[in-house]
Formats: structure tokens, C-alpha cells, sequence
């Protein structure tokens, strides 16, 4: 009986451990990825066609996180080729936005260094400097 | 001795008889399966004859600006739905979707698909023919629709879609992502949420029906 449950113990112990590795640990944001690029950029990042690019095979998660905190803060203006547009993204605070974009690293380029608040903030303060 | 050889022979049999019990149910199954598809909409009886719902054959322009009516393709089935090039709510995911079933249809010319707008102030021909080109498709197979604002909201609710001017939604429109199938007299048979892939992967049985159906 203690080694039946020694060893049920032991399985609990390896599903969570492999189930927990293969999710992405930022859950808010995931949850801020639903709710506010999921629409465009769908579930799974594959975007649509050459309208909407795919997240999968975008350079910009392994560059430097600046670039990707100010063009989410501000979105892209209107593509002259596609006549799409990527919205801006005023409401997100510096906590959401650390949390969206440790999550976009972390799920599209396998980056697990975390971006900190701080960080954000200074680069905010940077891309308003830029407009 | 004669006794037992009958009992072991209706032994047999019963066993025989309770074999074909499953074949029973199996094609009582597929019977329901080749049952037509349904017509949608109220029917009308008009002198005696049954009316179905029909959706108009209303003259549209497409992203070439060519003047089109759905008659005039003869004999296919369609896929329609209604979208706005700048909506950025649930529009991107119903074309992916549309896309979907766009690539499984692609060498099948029995079938079209039909993407018209609500959106009469931003998506002129150029803007509906530059959308087409960016998603990739042959405007042959899959035609972008426009016409006055009017006939379009009509048009909609005729397939059964809702579209509603409403200015505390995205962009000033509230329409709903269904993905249409009609037939070749353009009676409604069917539809899915385009929201939706799973919904869609199995309205794909859906249209392979309503071909094995028209086209026997
Ligand atoms: C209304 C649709 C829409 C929404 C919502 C949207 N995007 Fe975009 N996104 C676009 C379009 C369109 C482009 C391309 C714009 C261009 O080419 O100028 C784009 C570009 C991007 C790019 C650049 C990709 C590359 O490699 O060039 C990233 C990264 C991105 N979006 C992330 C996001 C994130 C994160 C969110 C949510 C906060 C989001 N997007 C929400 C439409 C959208």
C-alpha cells in the first residue's frame, strides 16, 4: 500500500512537472493577448495572410524589448500596402505590458529573461520622446 | 437427443438474429444521414404551391468592378458572409475561416465564395480589390461584394445575418460572423459561426452534403 502510493505520488509529481513546463507561466499576459490581440493576430499567432502578419515568424520578440513595448503602446500606422492598421494600446499600464510582453518572448521565441516594470517605464518615456 | 440438436439449432439462430441487431441500428443511422438537407426560412403557400425562402439575386460589384449576379455563375453553391475591411473585432477570424474553406474547395468549381461588405464608406473597389490581393485568393473563385448600403443590410438579413448600425460597437457596426451555405437556387441550407473553427470544420460535412445532394 505505501509503495502504491509512494509511486501514484511519484506520477502526480511528473505529469505536473511536464504540463507545467509546456505552459507559458505569464497568465495575465496570455489573458491581455485574448483579449486585446487574438482578434487580429488569432489564437495560435498565425495571423492572416500577408493582411495581418504572423507572430510566429516575427524578428521582433528576440530584439531588443523596446521596440516591442512602444509599438504596442502605439501601434503601427497604416500599412500603404495592405491598408491594414495595428492599433495603439493606451490603456495598458506598465504592469499589463510587462506581463503581455514577457508572455509574446516567452511563447514566440522561447525567452524566459523577464522584462520588469522599470524597464517598461523607461522605455515608454523613450518612445513618447521619439513621437 | 432430437430436442437438444432444436434448442442448440435455435440456440444458433437467436445468436444469428441478435448479430444483425447493430447492422439494424447502423443503417437505420445512415438513412437519417442521407436525409436532404433542410431549407431554411418560413415557407409560404401561395395557390396551393409551397413557397421557400429565397435570397434576392440583387446586382452587386465586385473588386473588379464588375457588375455580378449570383444567377449568372449558373450552376454552383456559394459560401457568403458579411465584413468591413477595418473591423477589428471578430472580421479577421471569420476570413481565416473563410480561408479555410476556401483551400478545401480551391479545385472543386462547383463552389464560390462571397465576402460582401457593410462597410460602404471605406471599402470602395480599390480598397476591396487591394484586400483580396493581400489575402491571396483567385477573385474568380472568391468574389468581394459591394452595393448601396441599403440593399446590402437587406441582403444580409435575407441569409440570415444579422447587421445593425450601432454606434457604441467597434467602428459603429454590430454583425454577426455566420458563414452562409446556399444552394444552387439560392435557398439557404446551412451555416456555421465563422468565430468559431470548430464550428466550421464541421459545416464542412455540411457543404460536402449539400454537393453529394445537388450534384448527383
Ligand atoms: C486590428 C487588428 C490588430 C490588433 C488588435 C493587433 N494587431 Fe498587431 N498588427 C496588426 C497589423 C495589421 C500589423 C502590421 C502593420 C503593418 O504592417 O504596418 C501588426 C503588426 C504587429 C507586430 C509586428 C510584427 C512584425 O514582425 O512586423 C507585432 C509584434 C504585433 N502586431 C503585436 C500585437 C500585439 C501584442 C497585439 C495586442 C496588444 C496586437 N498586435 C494587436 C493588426 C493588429
Amino acid at each position: 500500500m505505501y509503495l502504491f502510493i509512494r509511486r501514484f505520488l511519484y506520477i502526480a509529481l511528473l505529469v505536473s512537472v511536464s504540463t507545467s513546463c509546456q505552459t507559458n507561466p505569464y497568465r495575465q499576459g496570455h489573458e491581455l493577448y485574448k483579449i486585446n490581440c487574438e482578434s487580429c493576430h488569432m489564437e495560435d499567432g498565425s495571423g492572416l495572410a500577408k493582411l495581418i502578419p504572423s507572430l510566429k515568424s516575427s524578428g521582433l520578440f528576440r530584439s531588443t524589448p523596446e521596440c516591442l513595448i512602444c509599438l504596442i503602446r502605439h501601434g503601427l500606422d497604416k500599412n500603404q500596402l495592405t491598408g491594414q492598421q495595428m492599433p495603439a494600446n493606451k490603456r495598458l499600464n506598465d504592469v499589463e505590458l510587462a506581463n503581455l510582453v514577457n508572455y509574446l518572448r516567452q511563447e514566440y521565441a522561447s525567452i524566459t529573461i523577464a522584462v520588469t516594470t522599470e524597464e517598461v517605464n523607461a522605455c515608454l518615456a523613450n518612445c513618447k520622446d521619439e513621437e | 437427443m432430437a430436442s437438444r440438436t432444436s434448442f442448440m439449432s435455435k440456440l444458433t439462430s437467436a445468436f444469428i438474429l441478435l448479430c444483425f441487431i447493430p447492422f439494424l441500428f447502423l443503417s437505420a443511422g445512415c438513412k437519417r444521414e442521407n436525409k436532404a438537407l433542410p431549407i431554411l426560412g418560413n415557407q409560404d403557400v401561395v395557390n396551393g404551391d409551397t413557397i421557400r425562402h429565397i435570397v434576392p439575386d440583387y446586382l452587386l460589384t465586385d473588386q473588379d468592378s464588375q457588375q455580378i449576379r449570383i444567377s449568372g455563375y449558373g450552376n454552383k453553391i456559394f459560401l457568403a458572409d458579411f465584413f468591413f475591411i477595418s473591423c477589428p473585432s471578430i472580421c479577421p477570424k471569420v476570413q481565416k475561416q473563410m480561408l479555410r474553406l476556401y483551400d478545401k474547395y480551391k479545385d472543386d468549381n462547383r463552389v464560390m465564395l462571397l465576402s460582401h461588405t457593410i462597410d460602404q464608406r471605406h471599402d470602395s473597389v480599390t480598397v476591396l480589390h487591394r484586400y483580396a490581393q493581400n489575402l491571396g485568393i483567385d477573385t474568380g473563385k472568391w468574389k468581394f461584394l459591394t452595393a448601396e448600403k441599403d440593399s446590402i443590410f437587406y441582403l444580409a438579413d435575407q441569409y440570415f445575418v444579422s447587421v445593425v448600425d450601432d454606434p457604441s460597437a467597434p467602428k459603429g457596426f454590430d454583425h454577426s460572423g455566420r458563414i452562409i451555405l446556399l444552394d444552387k437556387n439560392r435557398h439557404v441550407r446551412g451555416f456555421c459561426e465563422g468565430t468559431d473553427p470548430e464550428s466550421v470544420t464541421a459545416f464542412f460535412s455540411t457543404v460536402d452534403r449539400l454537393l453529394a445532394e445537388e450534384y448527383k
